[in-house]
């Protein structure tokens, strides 16, 4: 079963990997333009503008004159950047002589840009039309809402509630990784699922993005049309309503699976489809390194291993039950207990120990973050650990047992020659019984013929 | 193949014990504790029968300001309560009157609505109505349906009628007149019944003024909600014939007409029996909670009968004085034994302003009579209830004790005593109030029920953690800590052959040896405190007091002997430990003491561990330094050694339930002594430890297993067992036979045992030290 490492990667980074051709072809769109200057370093950025108005390559080695000594590093890291997003075209000359200049796409795009200011990439519908937006909380809680009811379709197929647009080989490539799907069994979550399930969600909405574009070739669209569709959709206002026939077939099917995530709320016009942008789409391309809006936590474990959760989530309470058991729902209370039986069943699924214990210190609820106390009592995490390490003490080695020596010489013999090949386990001489790893079976097979 | 360990040793988790005997008990019990069969509710259910099952009641409406709510009711009878909420004290001083406490840890509590504890809310003077809309104010949510139902189903009957003893008369009494036709309906009642004016078979009844609650801790609650019964209400009463009552009681228990009564004693006009003149002395200063209990009980200005419940430590003495003081009739004070009757007449004298000749002792050793018409009595369950033939002596005082009316029964350590003790005691002795005393509620053998309907209602709980960070009782630090089995210890252990060995060799291992002796030389030494060592075991008992030499006292041990080693532990700097069988469970006071190490117990008695732990739970030092952030965080430690991989692995989870559920935590720890030290201890070699091995198994399975033998260590059974051994002479001969009945019920064969050992202790003494000497 492939392992997907889960990385919280930047979304640029998934445009710089694009080849040539395509990124190029990226650049036509000035909104892409834009968005990939907002997304590089200062560094960068600052080059960028400096040479927006050059039209001459100009040569790394009076680039390095510009930055002082303790910069040099900072420096490197700006110039990997812009040739890796093909912003800086690197020329080398015939003296072997290594000098940039700006994409001359790119370039003519921020110019005109820079002379004629930004034009939205559509006009969101007048007030007059849409009449009933939704809120900025409605819109809000819509996106949390199809964001975790897609999770929770993620993480638990075998309950539909609701079904998604997705179509089932779209939800597999998904749950990939997260899931180990086999044959006749119910499917599991493992270990980087539970991980993906401990980030928070702009990590995960990156990874299912991630997901969704790199296997957007099966589905027949071209990845690059993806990228700048999603890049431009961050250009849109949040909570505006657009008109959906100014957008194109590629974009239009896209919207669907958008709004199955929550990035999007499509609503029915009197004539047209609107489609409404949610924080979650015009986030999308900022850098996902600084999730400035950590979540609250929710969580309380108390010294007698029992665990509140101050949540509605049917999410979260799917969470807490790959660890701990559900006792009671309440309206916004979730009571369970954290038993060794409980987290038997999660060290079994690959939760380790050391995961809980972090997603039950960083979900804490603040009431009992802010005492002196350690938030989750040390005797759970204590306990947690130990019988963690339990299950670790029984250790399980292949072997063969072997009995009925003719003589005790044959048999002693017999031990020798499995100690000496470091595979002696156990012996009884008295009943010359003994234990044999297995890998060495066939020598001490070949050794026993050899005595008759 | 594994690498060593054959046994897989299940420790069930922390949350999770078995329970089989829990939910329906129906059948398998007596009359007694069978009138709640369904609906019985003891915490140990909550496992068991919720197992697998999770209760969704996401359905129910939050009401917008939930956030300043503090609970959340549930259709089941449980309630979440949270400790942050501002009006936390309100709703945990409404709760704990109204339902059972599951558990109470910091941040969150959990209580069980139960038939039981609504039966007691209903007799210290809260109404269904009240009941209802308070919860509902408190409740984040809409009361579940269910909830409402219960309560009104629960409490329509409770409550209604109450018996009253009034200038020697005995009344019964409602503000419902139809409820009192509904009982003299009852064949049994109306014969009972005694008519004023000689009208037979009128339906009028007596109609007076009651007087209404006088409690102020609800009324402040939740912006004038009023919590007490209304001010004045016309009460109907009739009276009935003092030789009848019990049979009247019985009638209205709920197997029968189901109207149980409530008992209150209106001492303030009880012309008849002789004032006892009491006080509590000036330097007596009740403590919140005692003031709260006390509350309670006489709420309405007539004494309550019902149980309060206290942690050890925390000052139950005083209360059970208080009410002796307010009632100021004579009292008659039950405790487990000898030692803590001396302790309770001492107590008597301390905090109250009684003249010494009005306190008197009545044990084997000592029968005092009281001069005057009126005086406090301080005796065993066992002198009451004993069956026997008797001493002339003590046979005039029992008689005494029979003719008298006492204002207050008090009665200590409930929990421990057997029902049918209670039973015979309380039918021999007629008193207008009971007050039962304990600190923990549990029972192994679920007859906590039969308390309820014996004594009365469970009138107050106090909650350890709040008395922990108030500074009343000490703040212990508990630890459990695991001695892994030497390989020599635990291949004999998985034996078959040494299946009643098991317990000794687990016992003895001698990592938890070296572990004991470690704790030992730290407190001694780092701290300077003074520590308690307790083990069921004798023979583990005997071993390690011998090879430490440390004093030792089981049950055996001659009262002098204890009393000399009890006085060295207290003032000699030199005797800092003393080695306890079970016998120093209870009652037997040691405040010096601020560290216990549990060597071996009583399988999974989580009273036991509750009562262990009261040892030291009494506060020492300033009282400023023990409050919440003062200078010592913990100033008592409370060690259990198990061996792992063995039976008591599993024991100590179970033993800890109670203590986790009042908030306290288990620290694991696995090393001890630490890695880089002990080679100075005890069974550091090899050879030491096959020594020791070879001790064990050569001891005969009887010694070995010795403590099977006290299998309940209700304290009741252990004394009758050392007065046996005693002398027989000195007490009536019959004793001993009392005491092989008892045991004979629940271990067949038992007594044969015990009928064979020698009976003079020097002797007995000797043939100890011929064993293992």
């Amino acid at each position: 079963m492939p392992q997907v490492k889960i990385i919280a990667k930047n979304f640029m980074d998934m445009v710089a990997a694009l080849p040539a051709l395509k990124l190029d072809k990226l650049y036509d769109n000035t909104f892409i333009c834009e968005a990939v200057l907002r997304s590089l370093p200062p560094l960068a950025k600052k080059y960028v503008l400096q040479l927006l108005y050059i039209d001459e390559p100009v040569t790394a080695k009076s680039m390095e004159d510009w930055v002082l000594t303790d910069g040099v590093s900072k420096h490197r890291v700006a110039i990997d950047r812009l040739i890796q997003l093909r912003v800086f075209l690197e020329i080398t000359d015939r003296k072997k002589e290594t000098s940039y200049r700006l994409n001359p796409k790119f370039q003519g795009n921020l110019q005109h840009y820079i002379a004629h200011g930004g034009v939205l990439p559509r006009e969101s519908m007048s007030s007059s039309i849409t009449v009933r937006l939704p809120t900025a909380e409605e819109l809000d809680s819509y996106a949390l809402e199809q964001w975790e009811s897609f999770l929770l379709q993620l993480i638990s197929s075998s309950q539909p509630e609701k079904t998604t647009s997705f179509s089932s080989s779209m939800m597999k490539i998904f749950q990939q990784g997260l899931l180990s799907l086999r044959d006749k069994e119910a499917p599991k979550l493992t270990e980087s699922g539970f991980q993906f399930l401990l980030m928070d969600t702009n990590a995960q909405l990156w990874y299912i993005i991630r997901e969704y574009i790199i296997n957007s070739e099966v589905r027949g669209v071209d990845s690059a049309d993806l990228i700048s569709f999603l890049l431009e959709l961050s250009f849109h206002v949040t909570g505006q309503a657009y008109n959906a026939s100014t957008l194109n077939e590629i974009q239009r099917s896209a919207i669907n699976d958008l709004a199955e995530l929550g990035l999007i709320k499509l609503q029915q016009g009197r004539k047209d489809n609107w489609f409404i942008p949610t924080k979650l789409a015009t986030n999308l391309s900022v850098s996902l390194s600084d999730s400035s809006s950590r979540k609250q936590g929710f969580v309380v474990v108390e010294t007698n291993f029992r665990l509140y959760a101050y949540s509605t989530s049917k999410l979260h309470c799917e969470i807490l039950r790959l660890f701990a058991r559900v006792e009671y729902q309440l309206p916004n209370l979730i009571v369970g207990a954290i038993t060794k039986e409980s987290l038997y069943t999660a060290f079994e699924n690959g939760i380790t120990s050391e995961q809980i214990i972090s997603f039950l210190q960083q979900n804490a609820h603040p009431r009992v973050c802010d005492r002196a106390a350690p938030s989750v009592p040390e005797n759970v995490t204590d306990q947690i650990r130990l019988w963690e390490s339990d299950l670790n003490r029984v250790e399980v080695t292949p072997a063969n047992f072997y009995d009925e020596f003719p003589s005790k010489d044959v048999f002693e013999g017999a031990c020798d020659y499995a100690r000496d090949n470091g595979g002696l386990l156990w012996e009884d001489s008295k009943r010359m019984r003994l234990v044999v790893k297995a890998e060495i079976h066939t020598l001490m097979r070949d050794y026993l013929h050899r005595q008759k | 193949m594994a690498g060593g360990h054959g046994e897989k040793h299940h420790r069930p988790s922390k949350k999770h014990k078995s329970s089989s005997s829990s939910a329906k008990i129906t059948e398998s019990v007596d009359d007694e504790s069978a009138y709640y069969g369904e609906e019985f509710d003891d915490d140990n259910n909550r496992d068991g029968d919720r197992e697998g099952k999770k209760m969704d009641f996401t359905k129910l409406e939050l009401k917008p300001d939930h956030l300043n709510r503090p609970l959340w009711a549930c259709a089941d009878g449980r309630i979440f309560l949270e400790t942050f909420s501002s009006l936390y004290k309100q709703a945990y001083d409404f709760l704990i009157a109204i339902a059972e406490p599951v558990c109470r840890p910091e941040s969150m509590h959990e209580y069980n609505l139960t038939p039981h504890s609504l039966y007691a809310a209903v007799s210290v003077g809260l109404e269904t109505e009240t009941i209802i809309s308070v919860l509902n104010k408190l409740s984040k949510t809409k009361l579940p349906k269910e909830m409402i139902d219960f309560i009104y189903a629960s409490t329509s009957n409770y409550g209604k009628v109450k018996l009253v003893l009034k200038k020697n008369r005995y009344f019964v009494e409602s503000p419902f007149p139809e409820v009192l036709k509904t009982l003299l309906r009852d064949e049994v009642i109306s014969r009972a019944r005694l008519s004023s004016e000689g009208s037979v078979g009128t339906d009028s009844f007596t109609i007076s003024k009651a007087i209404g609650e006088v409690e102020g801790t609800h009324d402040e609650l939740l912006n004038g909600i009023e919590l007490a019964a209304a001010e004045e209400k016309e009460t109907h009463a009739f009276e009935v014939d003092p030789a009848q009552v019990e049979n009247v009681k019985q009638r209205c228990l709920p197997n029968a007409l189901n109207y149980p009564m409530l008992e209150e004693y209106d001492f303030r006009n009880d012309t008849v029996n002789a004032d006892l003149n009491m006080e509590l002395k000036p330097q007596a200063q009740p403590r919140p909670y005692q003031e709260k209990s006390l509350s309670k009980m006489f709420g309405n200005g007539r004494a309550r009968s019902g149980i309060i419940v206290l942690p050890c430590g925390a000052g139950k003495s005083l209360v059970g004085v208080s009410a002796a003081c307010r009632i100021r009739k004579s009292c008659l004070c039950l405790a487990t034994n000898a030692v803590s009757v001396d302790q309770w007449a001492f107590q008597f004298s301390l905090w109250s302003t009684i003249r010494e000749d009005q306190i008197c002792r009545f044990t084997s050793d000592s029968k005092e009579r009281f001069r005057g018409n009126a005086g406090v009595v301080v005796t065993t369950y066992n002198m009451v209830a004993f069956g026997g033939k008797r001493s002339e002596e003590s046979e005039k005082i029992i008689e005494e004790i029979r003719n008298r009316e006492w204002g207050l029964l008090l009665m200590d350590e409930v929990h421990v005593v057997p029902a049918h003790m209670f039973r015979k005691v309380i039918s021999i002795t007629k008193s207008h109030c009971k007050l039962g005393l304990t600190a923990t509620l549990v029972r192994e053998d679920d007859r906590i029920t039969d308390l309820n309907f014996l004594i009365g209602p469970k009138l107050y709980e106090a909650n350890w953690l709040d008395l922990v960070k108030g500074g009343f009782i000490a703040n212990v630090q508990c630890a459990e800590v695991w001695c892994p089995m030497t390989k020599e210890f635990f291949a004999e252990y998985l034996r078959k052959e040494n299946s009643k060995k098991k317990q000794a060799l687990y016992v003895m291992n001698p990592n938890k040896f070296r572990a004991c002796e470690f704790l030992i030389r730290f407190h001694e030494q780092q701290r300077g405190d003074k520590i308690i060592v307790f083990a069921d075991n004798l023979f583990a008992l005997t071993e390690y007091a011998m090879k430490l030499r440390k004093p030792m006292i089981y049950g055996a041990t001659s009262h002098q002997e204890r009393t000399r080693i009890l006085h060295a532990f207290k003032n000699s700097p030199d005797v800092n430990t003393v080695f306890l069988s079970k016998v120093g469970d209870n009652s037997i006071d040691i405040p010096e003491a601020n560290v216990i190490i549990q060597i071996s117990s009583h399988a999974g008695s989580r009273r036991q561990e509750a009562q262990r732990l009261g040892r030291i739970l009494r506060a020492k030092g300033k009282h400023q330094d023990r409050m919440a952030g003062g200078k010592e965080e913990y100033n008592a430690f409370f060690y259990s050694l198990v061996s792992t991989d063995t039976q008591e692995m599993y024991y100590s989870t179970k033993r800890q339930q109670f203590l986790i559920d009042q908030g306290y935590s288990f620290k694991i720890i696995t090393s001890l002594p630490p890695a880089d030290s002990g080679s100075d201890l005890s069974y550091h070699t090899r050879d030491d430890q096959l020594q020791l091995l070879g001790k064990v198994l050569n001891a005969g399975d009887d010694m070995v297993g010795l403590e099977q033998l006290d299998e309940d260590t209700d304290d009741i059974a252990l004394i009758k067992a050392r007065r046996t051994m005693r002398s027989m002479s000195h007490m009536s001969g019959a004793d001993g036979m009392a005491y092989m009945e008892f045991s004979k019920g629940k271990y067949p064969g038992q007594g044969h045992l015990k009928s064979i050992k020698p009976k003079d202790p020097t002797k007995r003494h000797s043939l100890f030290k011929k064993r293992f000497g």
